[in-house]
């Protein structure tokens, strides 16, 4: 029986691990090309939404969530976000990216399923540079809601509801400057159309009223997932949300979703890289980009996620009921939505936001 | 010179020193800057800007401020339950010493969002202690204050960083000579008073080390108030994290960064001077028995 190592074996194991040492990396290399990571919702990139385009290309599909838009841009800004190979910037937060030069220019052509897209979207100009050069592809389209526990309201709440301290201690915000500021601004009276350009007046008045509002709120939420488990918990029974608690919740609580008529906060999210990606990473979120606008992850997410894509591919096949699910048995929806769009001023919405929360 | 064990701490020295001074020096380089929100661009600048922002919004004092409190009232409550479980261990058989540590330290293996959602179930309003007290008739209807509240905040923190507390003052425990304590019970002296007198002046550098971290840790903590304070889980940290993200004020960020970091700094030399003027104490520190 041998009892120890001689000093040739040793260097031979040394060696030997080396080469595996090397041999490792290089099959890192290769195991790096054919994985991306996709930042984006937690809504809008559930693993099975990607299986299809996983096991057609053998290219994994990384998902980064997102807290926040300003989050992703600023991760983006400062480099900060260097791994992420395909973002997810709003349809009206695009001009930022694209100003910021951090967004790599797309090839339409590249994508054959564009050809499907409602016009508004394919043509919308809040995706193009000055030149017209297009840096962003919206893929992904709904509105965001007040959800609510039905049993707990007679009536449909709307965005007053959200300041009524007759509902004290079961409402809950989203930590989020932009909307929270927004609908603050809808109560005080600020027509839909100018609630995201309020003067310093107008500010000062959503203020007041944030600040009123905070302690009948039971929390801000912070992710989708956190307000789900606050309405699954019973801790919260009416908030700004997006539709996914009613999604997740509604076989097993009695859930409501409402579109108050002071405005409804629509949202369409966009494809995009960043400028620095790679010529190979390029070619394959390009692949997935078109997968994107594809009938697969229409379905998928019609289907599971009651979001509609921005292609018209699968809507024709779908009911009546299935179409009004995901809001395109009416296609003049769009036109009452509005669009939250970060203003000039947003630094000042920051810090009246930050002021509220410290209040 | 001749080579000592001195010098073989010079290269952890530096690297301590450059890692701790690089990124303070650039954070007090980008307070003076400023930042063009139209090219998205920090622009290289002597202004005073940030620090004005800082000295004039009463908002960054209320958040250093309740950052100090929030550190001061969990090392304190932490101390105050570290102390009988320390002196606790410390009687155990060796054996049971090591099972009392893993379980000490258990909570510390789970993550920390994990314990915030536990939390959220065990204190919720449908959670398991309203259900309890509902259960025995006790309350009619749930504690609110148990969840979203400075409560929560305080309780969670004092549960994240007891471990720290209680490791320190446990060694420094085991370090005391029991006959200094027998001798002190021998000549009358009564358990409170064996402990002012005797445990608690050999313990202070435990007491010290489990003081700072505990402060340290809760002072710069931004989930648990965040997850679980509620509308009261404001802090300077998220306020930070927000100013570097969300809003790319990097200048102002850099700012209160600092700002949080002299006031930290100048509460935990408080905190040792007067550790210090504990009678005794600074014999231990001098490695000199009182």
């Amino acid at each position: 029986m041998q009892q120890g190592l001689t000093r040739r074996e040793i260097l031979a194991g040394f060696a030997a691990g080396t080469a595996a040492g090397i041999l490792g990396s290089t099959s890192a290399a290769h195991a790096a090309v054919s994985e991306l990571v996709w930042a984006t919702w937690e809504s809008n990139g559930h693993p099975e939404y990607v299986t299809a385009f996983e096991k057609e290309t053998g290219t994994r599909i990384k998902l980064s969530f997102l807290s926040s838009e300003d989050a992703q841009f600023a991760a983006l800004k400062t480099g900060s976000a260097a791994d992420w190979d395909m973002i997810n910037p709003s349809l009206n937060g695009s001009w930022r990216y694209i100003k910021a030069g951090l967004l790599k220019e797309i090839d339409l052509s590249k994508l054959p399923n564009a050809a499907r897209m409602y016009d508004v979207l394919k043509t919308t100009p809040k995706v193009l540079d000055d030149s017209g050069k297009l840096f962003a592809v919206p893929y992904l389209w709904g509105l965001n809601p007040l959800v609510y526990r039905t049993d707990k309201f007679d009536n449909e709440p709307d965005y007053t509801t959200l300041f009524d301290p007759k509902y004290s201690g079961q409402l809950a915000m989203r930590d989020y400057a932009l909307e929270s500021i927004a609908i603050a601004g809808l109560v005080a009276g600020v027509p839909r159309d100018k609630v995201f350009l309020m003067d310093a007046k107008e500010l000062a008045e959503a203020k007041k009223l944030l600040i009123a509002q905070k302690p009948l709120l039971r929390t801000y939420w912070q992710t989708i997932g956190d307000l789900t488990n606050l309405f699954a918990t019973g801790e919260v029974s009416c908030a700004f949300s997006w539709r996914v608690p009613y999604d997740e919740l509604k076989g097993k609580l009695p859930m409501g979703m409402a579109k108050p008529k002071a405005g409804i906060m629509g949202w369409c999210d966009c494809f995009g890289m960043p400028a620095s990606l790679s010529p190979e990473k390029t070619e394959l979120a390009l692949k997935f980009a078109d997968y994107l606008l594809g009938a697969q992850y229409a379905t998928e997410i019609a289907r599971i996620g009651n979001y509609a894509t921005t292609s018209s591919i699968i809507r024709d096949d779908l009911t009546k009921e299935q179409q009004a699910a995901i809001f395109v048995d009416d296609m003049e929806v769009m036109k009452s939505f509005m669009w939250p769009v970060a203003p000039d001023n947003y630094s000042d919405w920051l810090k009246i936001w930050n002021e509220v929360k410290a209040s | 010179m001749p080579f000592s064990r001195v010098h073989l701490a010079f290269p952890v020295a530096l690297a301590l020193v450059l890692g701790c001074v690089l990124p303070l020096g650039l954070l007090l380089v980008f307070s003076v800057f400023t930042v063009d929100m139209d090219a998205f661009e920090m622009v290289p600048d002597l202004s005073g800007h940030s620090w004005g922002q800082i000295l004039s919004n009463p908002v960054f004092a209320f958040l250093i401020g309740k950052a100090v409190v929030s550190g001061l009232v969990t090392a304190g409550l932490a101390a105050l339950v570290g102390y009988p479980l320390a002196l606790a261990m410390a009687r155990l058989p060796v054996v049971w010493k090591g099972v009392a540590n893993i379980v000490l330290l258990t909570p510390l293996y789970t993550g920390e969002i994990v314990r915030i959602y536990a939390w959220r179930i065990v204190l919720g309003s449908e959670g398991l202690v309203n259900a309890v007290l509902k259960g025995f008739d006790l309350i009619d209807a749930p504690l609110k204050f148990l969840l979203f509240s400075p409560f929560t905040t305080h309780l969670v923190l004092l549960y994240n960083n007891l471990p720290f507390m209680v490791l320190a003052i446990w060694i420094s425990v085991e370090l005391v000579d029991h006959r200094l304590i027998e001798a002190a019970r021998d000549l009358g002296a009564r358990p409170v008073e064996a402990f002012t007198k005797v445990i608690l002046p050999l313990t202070t550098p435990g007491l010290a080390v489990g003081l700072f971290a505990v402060f340290a840790l809760a002072a710069g903590d931004m989930l648990t108030p965040s997850l679980l304070g509620g509308t009261s889980g404001a802090t300077p940290m998220a306020m930070i994290d927000n100013l570097f993200g969300t809003a790319f004020d990097w200048p102002l960020a850099s700012a209160l960064a600092l700002s949080l970091l002299i006031v930290l700094f100048g509460c935990a030399s408080l905190m040792a001077g007067l550790l210090l003027r504990m009678r005794g104490a600074r014999a231990v520190f001098a490695g000199r028995l009182p």
